[in-house]
């Protein structure tokens, strides 16, 4: 197929075709992460920008590694020590990152639409490493290649993301792309973060995570923001865990060997437990490697040439 | 003076809407006619040039009366200023707006009231009345001088922008106000449940991540406020009201006689949330967009009269500040130059409201309701007119806007139907689009 587009900002505007393309590719790019000597001249000469303006060490880190085993430069913008703490808009860091002639922009931001916002005004690509509460989509594709390495065919499995949904990128970014492969996709979290109106993303939702456990091959905790509960989202950690965290006993009920996914970084004891966090259904470590091998994809489909096609 | 020959007057003062003659003489309508003949004409005209205006295929109105602009002077003159706000209200086909009175500082003393209105006097194009806060500094604390206000001029009073939290101030308000009979303006919006909600909370805000704001945070102080009115017998005006339990709530509250009238923005009649992207910061307005459930409620209390008004809420920003990512941008559209256009293009033109209904909504019930100047032709009154062209058509362009907002969700479109001569108080001040 022909690789069409400049950004990656979201998988609910993503076909299934561009979706398979990227996790073949990706497929390719594990094989080279898993060399020995892993470091390609590919891209050469090309420079991606990582700008992160929220605190982040996983995704940060996985973007640079996935450039620099490209043979790309990369360069991070931390807010901290930018100009952005002297009041300078995205609109002109924009720009300035522009003129300095970078190949791709990296974008960590805390508003949703910022990567769209960004995308719209400059002719380099952008990859959305996270906007706002909106799309995580390099999150998302690395969660789907891990349950196809698991898995195989996703078509028809059944998939349960657990926890804060209305807050989660994740999540969202997770019911687009699961759902466009023929997943069974489940929301569960307490009524206060999952409303009602989150059936406009169209898939299942219930309050009750025992109910939506049996049956499922995939189940997937999302990090709980202990803030939140000053909000009065939810009265305690304590009943919070009780009622959505992910323990040996409650996994049982998926009647399977399910498999377990979680962003990271954890609330260990929180929406998951120690025994489950370190057990063998859980691909948490497989997901960040993953993470490295989707991110290679990406960025080799936006700026490695006229080709876009790896063998 | 001036001789509109075959023109479409309407003037629900009067309940006309027809096709008359009509005279605009030292500076007040002379007389509507069915039609007049040269002789008659030029003996009125005593020897004073006369200028022939073919009406046929135009409309005559009561110049419109905008209760809801913010001119953003003082303080924020690089969004607006009183000078390029009353002309693009002119330009809009407005002859009177008020200034909501959230500039920097707030309007809430007499000698405040008196610079925006001395401004406005300056200025020369619209009749600008200020309107002071309900409280001082708007900090919903404590009232304002409002006798003294009045004297120096405020046409109302709101705290708008914000919503007074406190239900005693508000009551309060409401008691004391009745020394000045002018209305209290209510900004309907909860402020625990608004939280730091960018868009209607609903499906859209779901799906794109952006925090929503329930309809809730209008609905429960629209009958807070009702109640209140209804308990003191105060007079009070509700603002941009966007919700159809709003527009429920005011129908039982007028049914039961409280003295209560309400306006709507044009762009909660025209868009809903369901349209509005995830960049499309110039449709990023407070109260923010509703459903489409909303926006029929709307029409429909407009038509019926439960909505008593059509007001612009003018909210300019500049470029940078709409420029940004969603969730930083601020709220509020631009709307003086181009609202009359886009209610008839999108509403009068479609059949959904008459023409006669929205001249009633935008000039006679809010110079009834406010006390003002304007929304008549009876002869004799202040000539304050506007002549629309419904076939004229105008791109919106940042070159051609005489407003420092550029922030309307109708910019680099075609709008069809204009005001293309206005006047104030019988003085020519817009002609063909182009500022006299």
């Amino acid at each position: 197929m022909k690789w069409q587009r400049k950004d990656i900002l979201g998988l609910e505007d993503m076909s299934v075709e561009d979706i398979r393309h990227i996790l073949h590719t990706a497929k390719v790019m594990k094989e080279i992460l898993m060399r020995p000597i892993k470091k390609l001249p590919t891209l050469k000469g090309k420079s991606v920008v990582n700008v992160f303006y929220e605190a982040s060490t996983r995704t940060r880190t996985s973007f640079e590694m996935a450039a620099k085993v490209l043979g790309a430069d990369t360069t991070s913008i931390a807010i901290a020590q930018s100009s952005v703490s002297k009041g300078e808009s995205l609109y002109d860091t924009a720009k300035t990152i522009q003129a300095m002639r970078a190949d791709l922009v990296i974008l960590r931001h805390s508003s949703s639409g910022s990567a769209k916002f960004l995308a719209d005004i400059l002719d380099p690509g952008v990859i959305n490493a996270g906007d706002g509460q909106h799309e995580h989509p390099t999150q998302a594709l690395l969660d789907i290649f891990t349950m196809e390495e698991k898995l195989g065919a996703l078509d028809g499995k059944n998939v349960v993301i657990v926890g804060d949904v209305l807050h989660s990128r994740v999540a969202r970014s997770n019911a687009w792309g699961l759902q466009k492969l023929g997943v069974n996709v489940t929301l569960v979290g307490p009524p206060t973060l999952l409303p009602v109106e989150m059936e406009g993303l169209g898939v299942k939702m219930t309050h009750d995570l025992n109910g939506a456990l049996p049956g499922a091959d995939v189940v997937m905790a999302l990090r709980l923001q202990l803030e939140r509960q000053k909000s009065g989202l939810f009265p305690s950690l304590r009943e919070y865990s009780q009622l959505y965290g992910l323990t040996t006993e409650r996994l049982k009920k998926t009647g399977k060997e399910s498999i377990v996914l979680h962003p990271g970084p954890m609330n260990r004891g929180v929406e998951i437990s120690d025994d489950v966090a370190d057990g063998v259904q859980a691909l948490i470590e497989k997901q960040v490697t993953n993470g490295v091998a989707i991110r290679m994809a990406l960025i080799y489909l936006l700026i490695g040439g006229s080709g876009n096609v790896v063998a | 003076m001036w001789w509109l020959k075959d023109v479409w007057v309407i003037d629900p003062s009067q309940k006309l809407s027809a096709s008359r003659d009509v005279l605009v003489k030292g500076g007040k309508v002379l007389e509507i006619s069915a039609s007049m003949m040269e002789e008659e004409v030029s003996a009125i005209a005593q020897g004073e040039s006369v200028e022939v205006i073919n009406g046929k295929g135009k409309y005559l109105f009561p110049g419109l009366i905008d209760v809801h602009t913010h001119l953003r002077e003082p303080g924020q003159e690089d969004k607006e200023d009183i000078l390029s706000g009353s002309r693009a209200a002119v330009r809009g086909g407005f002859t009177t707006i008020l200034a909501m009175a959230n500039t920097q500082p707030v309007i809430d003393s007499r000698a405040l009231i008196e610079f925006v209105r001395m401004q406005g006097e300056r200025a020369g194009y619209a009749h600008v009345h200020p309107i002071g806060t309900v409280t001082k500094g708007m900090q919903g604390i404590e009232l304002v001088e409002m006798a003294n206000m009045k004297e120096g001029g405020a046409a109302a009073f709101s705290d708008d922008g914000k919503n007074i939290q406190n239900a005693e101030v508000m009551r309060l308000a409401l008691e004391y106000a009745k020394l000045t009979g002018l209305l209290i303006i209510s900004h309907c919006e909860d402020k625990d449940l608004a939280g730091e909600g960018q868009m209607r909370r609903g499906v859209a805000s779901a799906r794109m991540g952006l925090k929503g704001i329930p309809a809730s945070a209008e609905s429960v102080i629209v009958a807070r406020d009702l109640l209140l009115a209804e308990e003191t017998k105060g007079k009070l005006h509700l603002a941009h009201i966007s919700t159809v339990e709003s527009v429920d709530l005011i129908r039982r509250a007028k049914a039961r006689g409280v003295d209560v009238t309400a306006e709507v923005n044009p762009h909660h009649l025209i868009f809903c949330d369901e349209q509005l992207g995830i960049t499309e910061t110039v449709l990023k307005v407070n109260p923010p967009l509703g459903s489409r459930a909303d926006r029929e409620a709307l029409i429909e209390g407009l038509c019926d009269g439960t909505i008593d008004m059509i007001a612009t809420d003018h909210a300019p920003h500049t470029q940078a500040e709409k420029a940004r990512p969603f969730p930083e941008a601020p709220f509020g559209i631009a709307s003086l130059e181009t609202a009359l256009s886009a209610v008839w293009q999108h509403l009068v033109v479609p059949g959904r409201i008459s023409m006669d209904r929205v001249i009633e909504a935008w000039s006679v019930s809010p110079a009834q309701r406010f006390e003002l100047q304007g929304g008549s032709l009876v002869p004799g009154a202040p000539a304050d007119l506007v002549l629309f062209d419904p076939d004229f058509t105008e791109v919106i362009e940042p070159a051609t806007l005489v407003s420092k907002g550029r922030n309307t969700p109708f910019l680099n479109e075609t709008l069809q139907g204009f005001p293309v001569m206005v006047w104030v108080d019988g003085r020519l001040v817009q002609r063909n689009r182009i500022l006299l």
